[in-house]
């Protein structure tokens, strides 16, 4: 093989190339029988809207799967954190990135609650996320019944409504307005991408993140420290989720305990959709991205054609269950396919390899 | 015709892989009663000829001829069956299961599907006497060190009683002391009219215990069931490497032993059992530490960087007294370096690449004043370690899973190397690697006493230590029951530290 076909391959092999073509072929056949999916107002916003917030959820999630673990309360730290953005607000009258500090500091103290009692208490990060959800179903209804009269908060701090409601189309310089239909808050979720982009590929953190969720005994042993890092990715996971929970308040302008309620399933979808591995050790931003982008279009389209939420959830399950096989499956296909390759560059040395498949 | 002579014969088994011929028309006969070594470097086909003889893989061509009859077998079972019992040189161990059960496993003893628990818990015991290993079948295998666990692996190749019992380096990881008595009931099964063939590096042991030799080199067979008299150990060193390789150099070495020492425990007792334990490694000097299994070698090392409580005593580095609670303290802090004696699970990051598992300890080093890592830098580091340790590689972006046992020890090397800490432990530095990349080794660690390194070597290669280390600190029962300056005399040096071993607490200091 040339190495140009091999590129090739190699660039077609990337399940989030294929991702990526799923969702134009799907985008292009639903929009051709329901040409009400191109509507700027009524889907292509909304769409937009839910990919950015799933997105960031997905993000919150695919930190915690770096290191080979799971966070089981997305959902109640979204809530929480929206709900500590809340109280501010209403309370204090605070400006809008001070409202947005004090959610993120509240989402990520619970993340680090979980992190610590994970990495020092040595419990699994299953049973503790999984507590802790529990524990913030019951707190957060508790707190906003203490707090607000009918059980949310409507905030009308300025500068909220135009961050979670306004459009491109709103942004006019002189006479040349944005696009209709893209909203603000993708760029909530376009920044959170490059900045966790940045934190995996450069920094030296992101770094030592993934080495301890590849081998966390070798990197204990490499003196990279695996405790603080545990610790440092549910911080983060608990600051995105608290990040996704106020951008759904923001875009509905009314916080409500039910903030998170449907992120669990999506966090997984997306990441794992987009190539992140379960086991931990390796990451992808842009797949996750694209990711929950399919997961959105699925179910928007379906929405179109009269599907009930029911069949959407039958469907989502179905669709983690179809992308965990694929995990398998492509981690082995993979590790074949690299075997096959190196054998390729240095017939000498495969023997050896040889030997070990 | 079949010749029923040959408990065990092969004959012109060839095996490709794509892009690679692995066996080329090997042969090899084995003879009931026989213990027949066979021998080669890393790579050349050992191990895939036990998988087709163990019915792990098909061979392409060829024949396998078990008592006379020609064979192939499809599974692992069906070998076991056919009599022929097999010892991988992985260990193979489920750690969730009891001795027993690890022992037994494959070949569980079932009657109307239900477990005979007696008959496992006896099968059991009875092999482990065989061994002389005492321990409880009972004991969860996640206790065992790696050594116990490959007498586990060895006691499992026993139990199924086979005519052929083929052993791929089982002496890799366990101590001079237990190999001895491996090979006790090698000979012994030897003369109950078994057939044994035996994969090892060490040609000590070879030319110790084999009668008859087959040796393979880049899937040949270049000596064939032949009688292991009339080699010696340098015309089979010859045939392995395929030219004649330079005999080793070994350097005249007597580093000084004045002055503060770089690293020094002083009665030492820790949580997991030591008691006691002192001694001292200068700058320049090579230290090594010798004793049996559960002598609490590696468990020391572990003590040193904080990985176990020290209850009392103290450690010194540089004269002055250390609180090493990391391996982050014992690098960032104390300038000391850790090899870990098993690469796979502890020493290297498997699927992530040669780069990135090079680079590991030095990220700091190689981060700038925002803390995002200086790309640039960090492949030069990676590639000098790669050119400086000889590394095969097709690049710096392969994984290191994919490298064989040699060039995986030299990145698990390489990534202490790259943090040049003044202070460097070294836990078997070359268990499971080949003659001629155990040189390299040597020459290496020899090296970075030349520049002042203070290294603490951990062995249980006997002949190793007598080659390597400057003085040799025995170990035994979690305590140090003494130290000598080694003299590379071999037959000396055995006999002091055995003597060490079984006596009680004397200083021996010679020189």
């Amino acid at each position: 093989m040339t190495s140009r076909s091999n590129r090739l391959t190699s660039v077609l092999s990337d399940n989030r190339v294929g991702l990526l073509l799923l969702i134009i072929v799907l985008v292009v056949l639903i929009g051709s029988l329901k040409p009400m999916f191109f509507s700027p107002a009524f889907v292509i916003g909304p769409m937009l809207t839910s990919i950015a917030i799933f997105t960031v959820v997905g993000l919150a999630q695919m930190v915690v799967l770096s290191v080979g673990q799971m966070n089981l309360a997305v959902g109640g730290m979204a809530a929480i954190g929206a709900m500590g953005s809340a109280i501010v607000f209403q309370a204090f009258d605070v400006p809008l990135i001070v409202g947005i500090a004090v959610g993120l500091v509240v989402g990520g103290a619970v993340g680090a609650l979980c992190g610590v009692l994970i990495a020092y208490a040595g419990v699994n990060s299953f049973v503790v996320t999984l507590a802790m959800s529990f524990a913030l179903l019951g707190l957060v209804p508790a707190v906003y019944s203490w707090v607000s009269t009918g059980n949310a908060i409507t905030v009308q701090t300025p500068g909220l409504a135009e961050l979670g409601r306004s459009k491109l189309s709103d942004l006019c310089i002189g006479d040349t307005c944005g696009p209709d239909g893209v909203p603000l808050i993708l760029f909530v979720a376009v920044a959170a991408m490059i900045v966790i982009g940045l934190l995996f590929s450069k920094a030296r953190i992101g770094r030592e993140i993934l080495l301890t969720g590849s081998s966390d005994r070798a990197a204990l042993l490499s003196a990279i420290p695996v405790p603080r890092r545990i610790i440092t990715v549910h911080t983060l996971s608990g600051m995105l989720a608290a990040l996704a929970g106020f951008m759904l308040g923001a875009s509905t302008g009314s916080f409500t305990p039910g903030i998170g309620q449907e992120f669990m399933l999506q966090s997984f979808l997306g990441p794992i959709l987009g190539g992140t591995l379960l086991a931990g050790g390796y990451v992808s931003v842009i797949g996750t991205f694209l990711g929950i982008t399919i997961t959105v279009v699925i179910r928007q389209g379906l929405l179109l054609f009269g599907v009930g939420i029911e069949g959407l959830n039958i469907l989502l399950g179905t669709i983690l269950l179809i992308a965990l096989s694929a995990d398998r499956i492509r981690s082995v296909a993979g590790a074949r396919s690299r075997l096959r390759a190196s054998r390729q560059q240095s017939p000498a040395k495969s023997k050896e390899e040889a030997v070990v498949s | 015709m079949t010749d029923t002579a040959y408990a065990l014969e092969v004959r012109g088994i060839t095996k490709t892989f794509p892009g690679v011929r692995a066996l080329d028309e090997v042969n090899l006969r084995l003879k009931p009663g026989e213990v027949h070594a066979l021998l080669g470097e890393n790579g050349a086909g050992k191990s895939t000829l036990i998988k087709i003889i163990t019915g792990i893989q098909p061979q392409d061509s060829g024949e396998l001829i078990v008592n006379g009859e020609a064979r192939s077998f499809r599974s692992a079972h069906e070998a076991t069956r056919a009599g022929i019992g097999v010892v991988h040189q992985e260990r193979n161990v489920i750690t969730d299961f009891t001795v027993a059960e690890n022992i037994v496993l494959g070949n569980t003893p079932v009657k109307g599907g239900r477990v005979q628990w007696r008959e496992v818990r006896e099968g059991a015991k009875r092999v482990l006497d065989l061994l002389d290993f005492p321990i409880d079948p009972a004991t969860p295998t996640s206790l065992l060190s790696p050594a116990q666990t490959q007498l586990v692996e060895i006691a499992r190749g026993l139990y199924t009683d086979s005519a052929v019992l083929l052993l791929d380096e089982p002496t890799a990881s366990i101590s001079e002391t237990e190999s001895k008595l491996l090979f006790d009931v090698v000979h012994r099964l030897s003369a109950q009219g078994r057939a044994i063939l035996f994969v090892s590096h060490k040609l000590e042991e070879v030319f110790a215990h084999c009668d008859t030799v087959t040796v393979f080199r880049d899937g040949r067979s270049v000596a064939e069931s032949e009688p292991l008299s009339n080699y010696s150990k340098d015309t089979i060193v010859d045939l392995l490497v395929g030219r004649t390789l330079a005999k080793l150099e070994v350097p005249d070495r007597s580093p000084s032993e004045r002055g503060t020492p770089a690293l020094e425990l002083r009665d030492v007792s820790t949580f997991s059992g030591h008691r006691d334990v002192s001694f001292a490694v200068h700058p320049g000097q090579i230290v090594g530490i010798y004793g049996l299994v559960g002598a609490g070698r590696s468990e020391l090392a572990k003590a040193i960087l904080g990985l176990d409580r020290i209850t009392e005593g103290e450690v010194l580095v540089n004269g002055s007294a250390a609180q090493i609670r990391s391996v982050g303290d014992a690098l960032g802090r104390y300038g000391i370096g850790y090899v870990t004696e098993d690469r796979k699970a502890e020493g290297l990051f498997l699927d992530q690449t040669v780069a990135r598992n090079l680079t590991v300890t030095v990220l700091k080093r190689l981060s700038n004043a925002f803390g995002f890592v200086r790309e640039r830098a960090a492949r030069a580091t990676a590639d000098e370690y790669i050119a400086s340790l000889d590394v095969k590689v097709s690049n710096r972006d392969q994984l290191v899973g994919q490298l064989s046992g040699g060039n995986q020890q030299k990145v698990s090397l390489g990534k202490w190397l790259a943090a040049n800490t003044d202070i460097l432990i070294i836990d078997e530095p070359t268990v499971g690697i080949d003659v001629r990349t155990k040189g390299a080794f040597y020459q290496l660690i020899w090296a970075l006493a030349e520049q002042g390194k203070a290294v603490l070597v951990i062995s249980s290669d006997l002949a190793e230590m007598v080659t390597l280390v400057d003085r040799i600190v025995v170990m035994q029962d979690f305590e140090v029951t003494g130290s000598v300056l080694n003299s590379h005399e071999y037959d000396e040096m055995s006999k002091s530290v055995i003597r060490l071993i079984h006596e009680e607490r004397i200083d021996v200091v010679e020189g």
